[in-house]
Formats: structure tokens, sequence, C-alpha cells
């Protein structure tokens, strides 16, 4: 019977059909005929996906139950032993095969054809940005949206100008809307804060509202009278009103709970003693290893990932207010490592000469008593780099916002690809450590240290090809003593050519590591500030390398452990190491056995972890009491392993 | 005979008009029933019910003892249907509206589709659209007989007849029919035309059946003809 009434469809409506198809091959076949031109070649392409495939899938749609309408052979055909989800059915699918028949044509012409590909892959109407070129998806998501309104309005007794009409103001608007929604505060910016969530969450409710239309349009034909129009219209309303709302709700929960990649993240700010400090999509939170419980320390809805190390149990962050597309602000603010006494340091209000149109926030870090606060902004509009950055410090309070000048270092002349980096702040000297970094050409890089006195007010240069040995670690836990590494010229993670620690107070360079050694950014200091550990690479024979871990003693003045623990350079970067609380051992993770082992100061395996199956990509380490956490990268959860009872948990 | 049809209750309303009413009738098998109403009555409505056409607000249909609802279609494949308004597809020819309603009902027969075409002098070329009211009457009549039927339903049909075919409609065909053990529902405003061939005689008013009787005992019973006795009943109800 399906089959008996699919052919009866395709019967019917094959002038239809025959008339569209002739359209497209019509506009297909211009472009041959006009190859050198390609302006109109392109209104071409274009009238295809935003004219004739919404158009013909409008009509398509439209002719659903025209002929039962019209003719008033509805009583006839509803008389008949065949059920009216299998009519459904056998309509629609007679529509949709034409529709693919239809866009199986452009797909060939699509694949067959780079001019074609060329120009289909450039309108993007919803977008503000270029996308990857590709097939126009967009172009039949719409079209295939429409056929289903239209279709789904054929079914009401009205006339045919009038259907076409209403199911094409229905049939984008809705999208319409729903994009309004997704682009607009109500779906928290999500069509530029997070462009592919929102195409995501714009094809599922096109799917849903898809849905929506089919479920009206069939359970209006199943259980309504036919022969009483406005009675089935209400009805069809009724239905479609209250699937839409489902639509809406199915929308907003999974844009809500389903995430899509980069959608979370966990990522370890730092960790030391008791606590460490995570930022997450929806702020910050600290473990406490003594309570074994998560705190948060900040809830914010557009959080940023700037965010200082604790001092004097204060943390400092920025994020972003926003207001409308147009009216975003920056904001620093400061909490207590116990969640409590949040302070907005600089806001909206903030007192001049602070600019919320120059307040892109690039860099931020907390003095060491915690009283006040340094960071670096840049025109918001800037992208390259080319715009004047800008130095501000100001009280935890919001007091004393003050611009501090930064002449010296920017009379270079350089203004693109230039880049400022907080570095340090020393607790002896009152002295802001900034990294310069210039890449005159793409793949290198020069580094500068200058040196901010904060209450001389001077700026002056530290020593050009210098910069922080790791980003984490670099700053000794007595805050006296800053490891930095000799720049290879090439980019920031790169290895270094010479490892040394730059003594704050006095200013004064120690060399660790010279020679042919290159160091790897793996530099940690142990809890005392008395070992450095770090990773380097020494050329092997046969014009292989070889990674070792080693240990630098103060008190030694020398390298006092080093152990091999990897042959490749991707071996070597999936080590992972961190000291233990009691700075008497070492954890490291290694990749290649799947486990944690702990290591002595002679750099011995003295036990060993192995990690659970469930973390699929395990991260760096954080050892908090006596306890390990890890990072599971895949699904962004957090892992503890207990030392003493050796048991793992998933704890976020 | 046995019980094919039973109706309970039924009621239907369209806007604030109540056509049928508690509407109750049990058909016997192998019988022709007469319906009889004033336009307007619920002849249509009763009979739309019946084939799935349009939903009844209350009530209960029972097709040989199992109850049918709005959306079930087996049970039409025992069900001949001829509507009073004959609207087809306009597009169709007379053999692919044929072939098309010959793929849904298992006794579908071939051959005397063939026939009534010949008989009632239809082109098998022809395209519906083309065809007159009579024309179409004759051709759902063709594809009610050609389903070979349990149950014909018959909306008014021969209002649109001319007389020979009307004469010869009735005489012959409901005859056949009624011979080869078929139930017929013979809905009609037109009284006399009843008289030849009813065997049990109703009457709606009111969205209600006022008269359930064998019609050989009407006729002793009120000693009139049909239409003198059809006339008294309506205007006492």
């Amino acid at each position: 019977m399906f089959t008996t009434l699919y052919f009866k469809e395709w019967r019917e409506k094959a002038l239809i059909f025959t008339f569209e198809l002739s359209i497209l091959a019509v506009l297909l076949g211009a472009q041959f005929f006009l190859q050198q031109k390609k302006d109109i070649r392109e209104g071409l392409i274009y009238a295809v996906l935003l004219l004739f495939f919404p158009f013909a899938a409008l009509i398509l749609g439209a002719a659903g139950f025209e002929s039962e309408n019209r003719q008033e052979a509805w009583a006839y055909l509803f008389s008949r032993p065949v059920s009216r989800v299998v009519v459904w059915l056998a309509k629609l699918a007679a529509l949709a095969s034409m529709f693919t028949v239809l866009w199986i044509i452009f797909l060939a012409a699509w694949a067959a054809f780079p001019a074609v590909r060329e120009l289909a892959s450039g309108p993007r109407v919803l977008l503000e940005y270029v996308a990857e070129s590709g097939f126009p998806w967009w172009s039949v998501g719409l079209s295939a949206f429409l056929l289903i309104v239209a279709f789904s309005l054929s079914l009401l007794r009205a006339r045919q100008f009038n259907l076409l009409f209403v199911a094409l103001l229905l049939g984008l608007v809705f999208p319409a809307v729903a994009w309004g929604l997704i682009i607009s505060k109500v779906g928290g910016f999500m069509a530029w804060l997070a462009p592919t969530k929102a195409l995501r969450t714009l094809l599922i409710s096109l799917v849903l509202m898809t849905l929506a239309f089919v479920g009206a349009s069939l359970l209006t034909l199943v259980r309504s009278d036919h022969s009483q129009p406005r009675k089935q219209t209400r009805s069809f309303a009724g239905s479609l009103v209250l699937f839409l709302v489902l639509a809406l709700g199915g929308t907003v929960a999974t844009a809500l709970f389903i995430p899509v990649p980069g959608d979370h993240y966990l990522s370890l700010v730092t960790s030391s003693g008791d606590n460490a400090i995570y930022a997450t999509e929806r702020g910050i939170l600290t473990y406490d290893a003594s309570s074994g419980r998560i705190r948060w320390l900040a809830k914010t809805r557009y959080p940023e990932y700037l965010l200082s190390s604790p001092a004097n149990g204060r943390i400092a962050y920025s994020t972003l207010d926003i207001k409308g597309r147009r009216d975003i602000t920056h904001e620093v603010w400061t909490v207590g490592m116990d969640g409590r006494d949040r302070r907005l340091a600089v806001g909206r209000g903030s007192p001049g000469p602070w600019d919320p149109a120059r307040s892109n926030i690039t860099g931020l870090m907390i003095r060491p008593d915690g009283r006040s606060i340094a960071f670096l902004t840049r025109a918001a509009s800037s992208r390259s780099g080319g715009a004047l950055p800008a130095l501000w410090t100001v009280n935890v309070d919001g007091t004393g916002l003050e611009q501090r000048p930064l002449d010296a270092l920017l009379a270079d002349g350089t203004t693109e690809n230039r880049w400022l980096f907080l570095t340090a702040w020393g607790r002896t000297a009152n002295v802001l450590l900034i990294l310069k970094r210039h890449s005159p050409q793409p793949g290198q890089s020069q580094f500068g240290l200058w040196a901010y006195d904060l209450d001389r007010r001077t700026l002056r240069k530290f020593e050009d090809g210098v910069l922080p040995a790791s980003w984490r670690g670099s700053m000794s836990p007595r805050e006296d003593l800053l490891a930095i590494k000799l720049s290879s010229g090439a980019g920031l993670g790169l290895p270094a050519k010479a490892l040394a620690f730059i003594d704050l107070a006095t200013m004064k360079r120690t060399a660790i590591v010279e020679g042919t050694d290159l160091v790897l950014s793996r530099v940690q200091w142990d809890p005392a500030g008395e070992r450095l550990l770090f990773q380097v690479k020494r050329p092997a024979p046969e014009g292989r390398a070889d990674y070792a871990i080693a240990i630098y003693s103060l008190a030694a003045g020398k390298v006092v452990a080093e152990e091999s623990f990897a042959a490749s350079e991707r071996e070597a970067w999936m080590m992972w190491t961190a000291w233990m609380p009691d700075g008497r051992s070492i954890l490291a993770r290694d990749a290649e056995s799947r486990s944690l082992k702990i290591l002595d100061l002679a750099l011995r395996e003295t036990g060993r972890f192995d990690l659970p199956a469930r973390i699929k990509e395990p991260g760096q380490p954080a050892v908090v009491g006596d306890q390990v956490l890890v990072v599971d990268g895949k699904t962004d959860s957090l892992w503890r392993l207990d030392l003493s009872t050796k048991r793992w948990k998933s704890i976020y | 005979m046995s019980e094919l049809l039973r109706i309970k209750g039924l009621s239907k309303s369209f806007g604030r008009k109540p056509v049928l009413k508690d509407f109750d009738l049990t058909v016997e098998s192998g019988r022709v029933y007469g319906l009889l109403g004033c336009n307007g009555e619920g002849k249509t409505t009763l009979a739309r019910i019946l084939m799935g056409v349009i939903p009844a607000d209350g009530g209960d249909v029972f097709y040989k003892g199992q109850r049918i609802t709005y959306g079930q279609s087996a049970y039409k494949r025992d069900f001949g249907y001829v509507p009073e308004d004959p609207f087809f597809y306009e597009d169709m020819t007379v053999r692919a509206l044929l072939d098309f309603n010959g793929r849904f009902y298992p006794k579908w027969d071939r051959k005397r589709a063939a026939a009534d075409l010949e008989r009632f002098a239809l082109d098998p070329k022809a395209r519906i659209g083309t065809l007159s009211r009579g024309q179409k009457l004759k051709l759902g009549l063709a594809v009610a007989l050609a389903a070979a039927p349990e149950f014909l339903i018959l909306d008014d049909p021969t209002s649109g007849l001319d007389v020979p075919t009307r004469q010869d409609f009735l005489r012959d065909v409901i005859r056949e029919l009624a011979a080869s053990g078929t139930t017929v529902l013979f809905a009609t405003h037109l009284v006399h035309e009843l008289e030849r061939i009813v065997e049990r005689l109703l009457v709606l008013s009111g969205g209600r059946l006022i008269l359930d009787e064998d019609f050989d005992k009407v006729k002793a019973t009120h000693q009139a003809s049909l239409e003198d006795i059809f006339v008294r009943l309506v205007a006492g109800a």
C-alpha cells in the first residue's frame, strides 16, 4: 500500500518536479556557458542555494495534500483501507525523494566541478566569519526545514497562496529567531563566544523544530476531523505550540548538558601545600587535601584563563562583564583562598584613566603580600599585538589604580607581533619582571627580560635572550629566586640553550646548565626552595638525543642527580614530574607504562601506581598533602590518588 | 441472521450543532437497510463515521463484535462506500483509479470491474475530471462493487443518476447484492427509491433513529405509502 501511494504521489507531483529540475539544470548549466563571468556564476550559485532550493522545497512541501484538498478527494482517500500514517509517510517519502534527487544533482555538480565547489563554499549568511570550504549543508538544512514546514501546513485546508506565504514566513522566522537567541544575551552570546556550540545548537533546534512540525502534522492527520477546517487548524496549532515548547526545552537542555569539545575545561593553575587550584569554564575551584573537598573560589559566567598564583592567601583573576556584543569590559577580581572576601579591583565603574575601550587584559599578577595587583592591557581590537600595551597597578580594594609608563620597553619602535608577559614579582624588592617577546618572522622569537621598579617607577632592561624557565615553577617558594633559561631563538616551549636563576634582591645570575645541553621547560623548585628539578636533552651518538631528569642543589652548587628517562622528544614531553610535599621524593608520570612513579633524590624508582583505565588522557599530576591529583583531559574530570590507601577516586 | 454491525451511543456535532445524538443501531448481515432522513439529518455524517473519514465525538461502533476506532483501516477491506459526492482524483484516468483501488482490497475482482465499466459505458482511458457527476457515481459504484464488500454503504447515490441507470441500478444491482449476501445500507432522502428494495426501514430525525423496523411490518401497520409514513413520522418527531 505504501508503494502504491508513494508512486501515486510521484505521478501527481511529476510536473512540479520536472519544472524544478529544469530550473536547476538551467542554473547549473549556466556555470559552463558563462565561464568567463565569475560574478554572474557566483550570483547564480547564490541563487541556487539561497533561492532555488528553499523555494523548490517550499513548493514541493506545499503540494503535499494539495490534490486531496483541491479536488475534495480527502474523503475518498481516507475511506480506503489504508492507515493515515501510511498515507502521510508515503506523501512525505515521495516529496523527500524528489528533494533528494535535486540535491544529488547539485552534489554531483559540486563534486565534479571545482568552480562550483569554490563558489558554493562562499555564502555564509548565518555566520559573521568565513568558515572552512565545504558542502553548503546550511542550505540543505534550511530547505529541508522549509519542505517539512510547508508539507505540515499543506494538511490544512487553506488557499495555496496563503499556505505558501505562511510556510515561508514560519520556515524563515523560526530559524532566524533561534539564531537570534543564540547570538544574543539570552543564548549567552554563544554564537561568538562558542561558535562550534552555536552551530550545533542551531542544527539541533532546526531538527527539533522540524520534528515539532512533523509531530503536529501527523497527530492532526491521525486524530482531527478533516471536514472541519477551523477545528483542524486549531488542533494543529495547539499540537505545534506544545511540540515547539518541547523543542525549545530540548535545545536548551542539549546546550546546557551536552558539551562540545572545548566546552568544558579543567586546567591546573598551581598547587602548594594542601591546595591545588584549577580553572574551569564555570569559574575557579580549589581542592583541599586535608578536608578532601572541592571549594569554589569564584563562579563566573564568562571566566578568563588569567589567574594568579596565591599570594598571602589571595588570588587574582580576570573575567568578562558582557552586556552586549559591543559592550564588553574585562574585570579583575581577588578572592581569599577560603572563597571569602571576593573583591572587584577593576571593572566597569573604575575611575580614570581606566578606559573600558582599552580594557583587553593580557597579563595578571598579584603582589607577594597580596595587597595589590599588576596587569597588562592591550587595545581590544588588536589581534596581532600591534597596539600599544599598557601596565597597570591597583590595590585589591580597587583604589590606587595607576597606569605605569612603559616607554623604555617600547622605545625600539616595534609594533607588530610583540607581546608582553608578567613574569615575576619580587618579595624583597618591589620589582616586577616583564618578558617581552617579538616575532619579526614566523618561527622566530626574540626575548628580553625587563625589570620595573614599582617604588622608584623606573624600567630597565635586565637581559636580552632570557625567559622564565617554565610558566608555573620559575619562582622559588620563598619568592626570592627566579629560574630562567636562555632562548634558542624559537618558540616559548622549545628547548633552551642554558638554565640559570636570578636572585631578585641582587639581580645576580647563577648558571646551572650551559654548553651543548638543551633544557626543556619542565623546571620546578622543591617545596623548600633548595633544589631545582628539570629535564635536559643531550646529544647522543649517531645523531640521536638522550633525555634525562636532573636535580640541582643550591647548597652543593651543582647537579646532584641525573637519570635518563626517554629516547625521543615525544616520549620526553609525555613525562610530567612534581615534587612530593616533603621535598624528599618526586612523582613522575610515565606515559609509556601509564603509571605514576615515585623517585627518590637519587632519581631511583621506589614505588609505582598504575593509572586507572578510566583516565583516558592523564595530564600533569599535582601533589597536595598525601594525595595526587590527575586531570583526565578527555573527560575534563579530576582524579585523586590517596597515597596511603593507594585508591583512586573521581572527585570532579 | 448474525449481527454484522452494532452502533452504540454515537454522537457527532459540527460546531455547536449536534448532528447525531446518542445514536444506536444494529445491522444484521445479508439484509438491505434503507435509511431515510431529511437533508442535514446526519445520513452522510453516519456514513463517514462508519468509513473512518471523520471521527465521532462519542459512542462505539462494533464490526463483527470487534470495536472499531478512528484510524483503524483493516476493517474497511470488507466495506464498500459510494458517497453522495463522488470526489476522486480528477487527474487520474478511470483505469488508473481502478488499478489504484485494486491494491487496497484483497478480494478485488478485476473482471467485475471491467464488466461494470462496460455496463455503465465508462471509457477506461477517460480522465476522471472530464466525467459528468452521474458518470463519476457509476465509477464509484464500479469501484465499490469490484471490492466485493460484505457491507456496502450507499450514501444517496441515485440522486445524480439518470432514470434508466437508476432503475437498472435499483432493480439489478441491489437485488444482486442482496442475493449474494452483501449487507446494504442505503441512505437517501428520496423516499420512493426505497420501496422496491428495502427490507428494514430506518428513519433518522433529530440525530436519532425514530424508526427501526422491518419494512413489511411498517407497511402493514401504517397502511400508507412510504412517503406518507415518512412525513408522518418526521412530523411526529
